[in-house]
């Protein structure tokens, strides 16, 4: 299925899910779901543990609403979350993260002739992950460097030269591509 | 001597994307804990340093450009969680919030961009208690008041474990912004 159509399937059933408010409707919905996302195999179930925080949350809202008296309703709000949060992690596990980056580059597509620069959003986020790398690896050594002297880890002092130095490199890259774009 | 063009110039994506590189460097480095066992995570924080060091439309824009590439389902977060599911959850609104807590950071930063010494310490402090604590709180008590049915009242007291650990973030982010005006002159904070 193409990643097109998971989205506009999920948009509806998300708008269906909020539309719903009838705890039995709501728990058909959760139990297809719950189908759907078992027919997906191992692969999937191996990282269901992403829907653990989800578990949590949707107990802490059946508890609290149950301390409450209005239990059906909590029933009904941890249904819903329950099965919004397994739709969404099926469109993670089966898209491709390029897919979805270029179904959105064509929704926006009406929005460069209003000026909005619609094909820098991917060198954006090209960058943004090819730096998240570089300062990783820049704290690490900063961090390196403080064990190298005081025998335990910087922590939260290694910020300030972190942010000094991501500030830098933004600087040098900026004079990069103004130098390579043109503006 | 940085001189800025339009917010859609190469120059700004550069900031706006290293930026939003920072946030996933912050989901990684480990979290620490607070001593009643609050989790700090530090991406908070880099809403607010987005707001106070890159102005309100930069800021706005990293964050948004950040939440992007977790929506498309890159793990980011803290834990390495991502996807579309993290909206859904309870704590979805402080998503959403981030980005207009960086863009009331810039705002405000910029207002009292020519405070230097303690006057700006406290000038950063004051844009990351407004634009981090205030309105990313209002947009996860929203948020937590819809996912879990609650009144906006009872989602507010769910939140008020947070706070303290959020007004240390404000501290650290008002001493890394006078740092790095003391390291970087050539900064500027007066830009939009």
């Amino acid at each position: 299925m193409p990643a097109w159509a998971k989205l506009a399937i999920l948009s509806v059933c998300g708008t269906l899910l909020v539309l719903v408010d009838r705890p039995i409707h709501l728990g058909l919905a959760c139990a297809v779901v719950l189908l759907l996302f078992a027919s997906l195999g191992r692969t999937a179930w191996r990282r269901v543990r992403m829907l653990g925080g989800i578990a949590i949350a949707c107990a802490l809202i059946v508890g609290f609403h149950g301390f409450l008296g209005s239990t059906p309703l909590g029933v009904a709000s941890a249904l819903r979350l329950a099965s919004a949060a397994m739709l969404a992690l099926m469109l993670t596990l089966t898209t491709r993260f390029e897919d979805l980056l270029i179904v959105l580059e064509t929704v926006m597509q009406p929005l460069r002739r209003f000026g909005v620069p619609t094909e820098r959003i991917a060198l954006g986020i090209g960058l943004m992950l090819r730096f998240a790398e570089n300062f990783y690896v820049q704290w690490q050594r900063l961090d390196d460097a403080y064990r190298a002297r005081a025998g335990h880890g910087g922590g939260l002092r290694l910020l300030a030269p972190l942010t000094i130095r991501t500030l830098q490199t933004a600087e040098r890259v900026a004079d990069a591509l103004a130098a390579r774009l043109g503006r | 001597m940085t001189t800025t063009g339009s917010i859609t110039s190469s120059r700004s994506l550069s900031y706006i994307a290293l930026f939003a590189a920072l946030m996933a460097v912050f989901g990684l480095i480990p979290k620490v804990d607070l001593p009643f066992g609050v989790p700090i995570t530090l991406q908070s924080l880099g809403v607010m340093l987005a707001g106070c060091l890159l102005g309100p439309k930069r800021g706005f824009f990293a964050i948004a450009l950040f939440l992007l590439a977790v929506a498309l389902g890159l793990p980011l977060l803290p834990g390495g969680r991502g996807g579309l599911a993290v909206f859904v959850a309870p704590a979805g609104g402080f998503l959403f919030g981030w980005m207009f807590g960086a863009f009331t950071c810039g705002l405000l930063m910029r207002r009292m961009a020519g405070a230097t010494g303690k006057g700006l310490l406290a000038a950063a402090f004051l844009s990351s208690v407004v634009g981090g604590i205030v309105v990313v709180y209002a947009f996860g008590i929203v948020g937590l008041s819809l996912v879990a049915h609650m009144s906006l009242s009872q989602a507010a007291l769910a939140m008020l474990i947070f706070v303290p650990g959020d007004l240390i973030k404000c501290g650290i982010c008002a001493m890394l912004v006078q740092t790095v005006m003391r390291g970087m002159p050539s900064w500027r904070l007066d830009r939009d």
